[in-house]
């Protein structure tokens, strides 16, 4: 009987540690991914808002637009990531899945 | 009198669906095999009610309008630690089986010691967490009823640790569910209104221009319990209990007990730990020039609360109830979502707070504008039903958030840090019982003298204890096999150690350098580092025999379906 990888994995073996350290590292790649997405764009505001005072005469919806770029936007950045990430994870996974145990 | 009912209806339902919930989920298995039939979106809307607490409901609002847009960055935070749970833990830690902290400490590294280092900084946490709960609690009963402070406190608390210890919300998704639906509902339905009935945001000039906030043109009369050191920002004339009297420009005065008046258009005081800002200083979300929004605590805070939410002892037994890996993920990204919804509001009362409740400047109480703004902005029956619903919503905050860490509490205590050894289900449950009532004690204790300090800076060393000690051990323990028990217990020490003692340190300290001010009030930026390299060097140098960490990271990262991770998760109980 031919071996598949998920008996290698089952039991263990080098190549079975192989696999799973790919899944692992690829899945850590995209995280890594979405994070720098959030931080890059989560973390420079701050900085952003100091370096710029203007956006404070700038008036949006009656209020500063300092104050509405932090008070709404963010959040559907936040849905968007998500969206996107569990996606790909989840399609991460399934690939695993036809590798291991072709069907 | 609306309001109190409001207030008795959310406890009572909360109460009585508590008890009625103990014959439903008897045992934590019980709880296990009703979960297959939860929905993402009914978990989802379980974790955000058990997480909106009084920082979120009365904290965001209270802070906006004592530091100004600073505030802004809190539910900001808040949410963005559901990504980062998303993204590192929801998934493996799911298919890993762990309830707790301390069980997947235990677990992960086959060390009980770990596993009881771990219960004492759940217990931290959560008593950081528990003290602002209680505090809100006292202030939404005196806000409504007049009842002095301590009443509300120990109201609440009773009720949480009676409820927790027969039993009730335990794991009863459906409660927490309903619980984020009327949060949502209270905080939601008042601000549209008051846009509505006050045609938009009324005199900008003092929320982004240069004025401080002053009195109404018909003049300000407030009531002081107890006597109040305040500085006038503008010389002013005043009256105590109808005597005239006059403060000068920056005079420090200790107000008497009794009725202020101030004449309408008069610059109003502040009370003690309060800045007079212009509007347009109040606006800014960053802040270089050393006020409370310094670009160090900004990223302090942002650090604390997204590395921090993993590490909250109550949230993560709640993403037990999901039956895998993938639906881990889905529930999290309905919570970002749902979380979202919520935060669009509290804004709205920080921003008409300004403007409307000037008073709560003069008292200190800030975070009381949610619950003061509805009857100030719209006099008469409306206002007052607004009122009701507000504190109705902000009760349903105190409980939900409140019991969540009474479970968490009474079950480290009884599960983690008893005296181990064959204790059956009858002893079990007497222990946990006892915990709960035990408990709540120090909590109760801590809230009676904090009255002073903030719900949301109480909220932020709860973050940042939690994102300097447990989400270096759940990111390290679940991506990074070569962790061990001895780094992973350096790391904890170091982090609870560095982060509390900062933080202690600026209870100790006044008025430095605005730097380390804002360190020592947000303290994660240092001490999250401090723990991760703790973890890693000593893990990277601890020579003993590693535990095969294969089984374990098969568990947490193997794919369902596939007959390789644990499948059917490790039951405790």
């Amino acid at each position: 009987m031919r071996r598949t990888p998920r008996d290698e994995l089952a039991e263990a073996t080098a190549h079975g540690g192989l696999y799973l350290r790919r899944l692992i590292r690829a899945q850590v790649s995209l995280s890594a991914v979405a994070l720098v997405a959030f931080g890059g764009v989560i973390g420079a505001l701050p900085l952003a808002l100091l370096l710029l005072p203007g956006l404070q005469d700038v008036y949006v919806l009656g209020l500063p637009l300092s104050i509405v770029i932090i008070a709404w936007p963010p959040f559907v950045l936040f849905i968007a990531i998500a969206v996107l990430y569990e996606r790909r994870a989840e399609a991460l996974e399934q690939s695993f899945r036809d590798l291991v145990e072709p069907p | 009198m609306i309001a109190i009912a409001a207030i008795a209806a959310v406890t009572g339902a909360t109460l009585g669906l508590g008890i009625y919930g103990v014959r439903l989920a008897r045992t934590t298995s019980d709880l296990f095999v009703a979960s297959r039939a939860i929905t993402p979106w009914w978990n989802a809307a379980a974790i955000s009610g058990e997480y909106l607490s009084a920082a979120s409901f009365l904290g965001i609002a209270g802070l906006q309008m004592k530091i100004g847009s600073g505030a802004l960055w809190l539910p900001l935070g808040f949410t963005a630690g559901y990504l980062a749970l998303l993204l590192f833990v929801a998934a493996p830690l799911r298919r890993f089986g762990a309830y707790t902290i301390s069980d997947f400490a235990e677990a992960r590294l086959g060390s009980a010691r770990v596993r009881v280092l771990a219960a004492f900084v759940v217990l931290g946490i959560a008593g950081f967490y528990l003290v602002p709960q209680l505090k809100g609690a006292g202030l939404t009963l005196g806000e409504v009823t007049g009842a002095p402070y301590w009443v509300g406190v120990v109201a609440v608390g009773a009720v949480v640790a009676l409820n927790v210890a027969s039993g009730g919300m335990r794991g009863i998704t459906y409660v927490q569910a309903f619980q984020y639906w009327t949060k949502t509902f209270a905080i939601a339905l008042p601000a549209c209104l008051l846009l509505i009935h006050l045609g938009g945001l009324p005199e900008r000039a003092a929320m982004f221009g240069q004025e401080l906030p002053q009195a109404p043109a018909a003049g300000l009369a407030v009531e002081l319990d107890a006597p109040q050191q305040v500085t006038f920002p503008e010389a002013t004339s005043y009256t105590v209990d109808g005597a005239p009297a006059q403060a000068e420009a920056g005079e420090e005065i200790v107000l008497p007990a009794g009725t202020i008046g101030l004449p309408g258009g008069a610059v109003v005081p502040v009370a003690e730990g309060i800045d007079a800002q212009t509007g347009e200083e109040w606006a800014r979300p960053v802040d270089s020039s050393g006020g409370d929004a310094s670009p160090v605590f900004v990223y302090s805070l942002l650090l604390a609360t997204f590395l921090g939410t993993m590490g909250l002892p109550h949230i993560l037994v709640r993403f037990y109830t999901n039956p895998d890996g993938p639906a881990a993920r889905r529930t999290t990204v309905r919570v970002l979502g749902l979380l979202a919804l919520f935060y669009a509001f509290p804004i709205v009362y920080g921003l008409l707070g300004r403007v409307l409740v000037p008073e709560l400047y003069l008292t200190g109480e800030t975070d009381s504008v949610v619950l003061a703004l509805p009857e100030a902005a719209w006099p008469g029956l409306g206002g007052e039903i607004l009122g009701a619903l507000v504190a109705a919503g902000a009760f349903a905050a105190f409980m939900s958030t409140a019991s969540g860490l009474m479970v968490s509490v009474a079950g480290t205590i009884s599960f983690d840090l008893w005296r181990r050894g064959h204790a059956d289900m009858t002893v079990r449950r007497r222990r946990f019982r006892v915990a709960a009532l035990g408990g709540v004690l120090a909590p109760v204790a801590l809230a009676l003298v904090a009255r002073g300090l903030d719900i949301s800076v109480l909220v932020g060393w709860a973050f940042a204890l939690a994102a300097s000690t447990f989400c270096p051990l759940l990111l390290l323990g679940i991506w990074w096999e070569r962790l061990t028990a001895r780094g992973a217990a350096t790391g904890l020490v170091a982090g609870a150690v560095t982060a509390t003692g900062l933080i202690f340190a600026g209870l100790a300290m006044e008025g430095g350098h605005p730097t380390v001010d804002a360190l020592l009030t947000q303290p994660a930026v240092l001490s999250v580092p401090v723990a991760f390299a703790a973890m890693v060097l000593v893990s990277l140098s601890d020579k003993r025999r590693r535990e095969p960490a294969e089984a374990a990271l098969l568990a947490m990262h193997a794919p369902e379906g596939l007959g390789l991770g644990y499948e059917e998760p490790l039951v405790r109980a």
